[in-house]
């Protein structure tokens, strides 16, 4: 086999010229391309370092101009972003920590295949995967429940995800079942064979869930602006940035607290301000993310594939 | 025939005990299903009633299809639909072959270090909200301070700044292009998967008997991609009436509604900004049925065309 693989490569480096001629313009094309992604972070970035005085469209800058940590000083001093970040972290640990442990045991008991009314249940939990009753009844739903303006709002909703839990209960079916007959004749309970048997070995997959838990955490907004607008204190970076984009636009659809969370911020510079507060919301992604594309690429073989 | 009736009851009560710290396992995950699916849907009720905050959903007059009709009669809810089919069809007919082709290109990369690069970059802004997505676009397109129009001033193509975003017909392509830069480096992840399953040989084979490398990628590597592009676009005209929310809300502006407005956008307006909370239940109703239908029939048709292919 390794000779073949070998034989391969070797035809493979007598090349036409045509094949050479591709190549090039192949790698030329891809570099453009990576440029194009690279752009709007390398522009976010650099106005973050720059001074309010040198944003303007007369320049291009690839670099700023002067170099100041004026707007990162201001972001991190104020009280209102650095509380949203607070609300964000919180809600994406508190989020994440639920979300693994209600899916995972939920994916347990699916594992048993015997157990009365398993189908009813699995028909219960997987009606949610096709169909939603839409934006007003589930506002109306949550004020029913006391959900409004409540931090409870951002993590119960997103508790159960019946995705994850297949995704989970597929890799449950392959851990040896021996291992859980042998503790179960020992006398361990359900919840302690779970805990110190199925829950280490299935390692790989609740770190695939958790950290896809934990962007989908950190990038909501919509439940802020739909369930909390109206409480300061539980606004999250995403949607304070949100408010900041909807200030500048000078748009219309969102609340008129838009515009008063840019009041505080219009004596400095929206555009530094705004692209260093951008940086704080991008920064823990990018900090995860060598893990997030080892996982995600596992996730969407476990799941898209293979089902 | 009665004691065998009780055996079997007894014995069945039995192993509902035997099942019952599994039955607390799933509890949870129950709640939270009903609460947040099965509870709103009583809500959608209203699509039906004249609803009246103060006398709650169950105190609200019944009106039959009154919303329904006026839905129909709405030139808005015309304009919305156009532009959401508008969407996604064009959305459709772009992302779906540029996928293919700009991943057939990585593939064809020989260097293995260069070609995990391309995949790390292009793949970073999947993990981006549409908020930080939005932000990006609208600062890059600013009229004041942003770099795209301070490059057409200094090639001379403009005599003066435009505000991109605020022009009509200038939101459906920067949406396209906005949603290829965000989505594209996910699709080639998905796609490489199927192209890392083909057999080597079956390359060796075919360049043996003098294939050259365009051959290969038609004869070859396309194929074997085929079934995963079957689903992929069947599942994309699955959800047709439904361009999602987010990307929307978070590049248009209230200048740009003419074009930009979609059903989910309107819906919200409607409801949450208007508070005209029956009407908009109404129409996101028609939306979320026709959605379904469509995904139901898009998965049946990939089932068929993949049989591989599982929803659950």
């Amino acid at each position: 086999m390794a000779r073949k693989k070998e034989k391969y490569t070797h035809v493979k480096m007598k090349r036409s010229t045509g094949s050479k001629v591709f190549d090039t313009l192949n790698i030329i094309f891809m570099v453009l391309f990576c440029i194009s992604i690279i752009i709007p972070f390398w522009d976010v970035i650099v106005r973050s370092f720059s001074r309010a005085q040198d944003i303007s469209y007369m320049h291009i800058n690839f670099l700023p101009k002067v170099w100041t940590l004026d707007a990162y000083k201001y972001v991190l001093r104020d009280d209102g972003i650095l509380h949203a970040l607070f609300i964000s972290v919180a809600r994406t640990v508190l989020g994440t920590i639920l979300h693994i442990i209600v899916c995972s045991l939920a994916a347990y008991t699916l594992t048993r295949n015997e157990m009365p009314f398993r189908s009813i249940i699995t028909t219960i939990l997987l009606i949610p995967m096709f169909f939603n009753s839409g934006m007003i009844p589930a506002y109306l739903n949550m004020k029913n429940l006391g959900l409004l303006n409540n931090f409870l709002v951002y993590i119960l909703p997103s508790a159960f995800s019946m995705y994850n839990t297949i995704i989970i209960r597929n890799y449950f079916y392959s851990i040896d079942k021996s291992m859980e007959e042998s503790a179960s004749i020992d006398g361990a309970s359900q919840l302690k064979i779970f805990t110190a048997i199925i829950f280490p070995l299935s390692k790989p997959v609740i770190a695939t869930v958790a950290l896809w838990q934990m962007v989908g955490q950190w990038n909501a907004w919509f439940d802020n602006m739909m369930y909390t607008r109206r409480t300061e204190s539980l606004t999250t970076l995403q949607y304070l940035l949100r408010r900041m984009l909807d200030a500048i636009t000078n748009s219309t659809n969102t609340s008129a607290s838009g515009v008063e969370a840019m009041g505080s911020l219009v004596d400095t510079n929206p555009d530094t301000i705004k692209a260093a507060t951008t940086i704080l919301v991008v920064l823990p992604i990018v900090v995860v993310y060598p893990f997030l594309q080892k996982y995600f690429v596992q996730g969407i073989m476990a799941g898209a594939v293979k089902g | 025939m009665s004691t065998e009736k009780t055996i079997r009851g007894s014995k069945r009560k039995k192993q509902i005990k035997q099942y019952t710290p599994f039955y607390l396992f799933v509890l949870p995950a129950i709640i939270v299903a009903v609460l947040f699916c099965y509870l709103p849907m009583g809500g959608l009720a209203i699509a039906f009633k004249d609803y009246k905050m103060a006398r709650g959903i169950a105190g609200s007059d019944w009106v039959g299809l009154k919303h329904f009709q006026k839905l129909f009669s709405d030139p808005n809810f015309y304009r919305v639909l156009k532009n959401t089919l508008t969407i996604s069809l064009l959305s459709l007919v772009t992302t779906f072959p540029m996928t293919i082709v700009f991943t057939i290109l990585v593939n064809e990369l020989m260097n293995k270090r260069f070609k995990s690069v391309v995949q790390t970059i292009t793949y970073m802004p999947h993990f981006l909200s549409w908020v930080v997505v939005g932000t990006f676009v609208y600062q890059l397109l600013s009229p004041t301070g942003g770099v795209f129009n301070a490059v057409l001033l200094k090639l001379g193509v403009i005599d003066a700044p435009i505000y991109f975003m605020a022009q009509q017909n200038m939101f459906v392509p920067i949406y396209l292009i906005t949603n290829l830069w965000k989505t594209t480096g996910y699709s080639i992840v998905i796609y490489l998967a199927t192209i890392a399953g083909i057999d080597a040989s079956l390359y060796e084979a075919a360049s043996m008997d003098g294939a050259n490398r365009f051959h290969r990628i038609i004869h070859i590597t396309l194929p074997a991609m085929l079934p995963t592009m079957c689903t992929m676009l069947i599942l994309q005209i699955g959800t047709l009436v439904s361009v999602g929310f987010d990307p929307i809300f978070n590049l248009y502006n209230d200048a740009t509604y003419q074009t930009a407005d979609v059903i989910s956008t309107y819906v919200y307006r409607k409801g949450m900004v208007e508070s005209q909370y029956d009407y908009s239940t109404a129409i996101g109703l028609f939306q979320n049925v026709v959605s379904l239908a469509l995904v139901l029939i898009a998965n049946r048709f990939a089932k068929k065309a993949n049989p591989e292919y599982k929803v659950i």
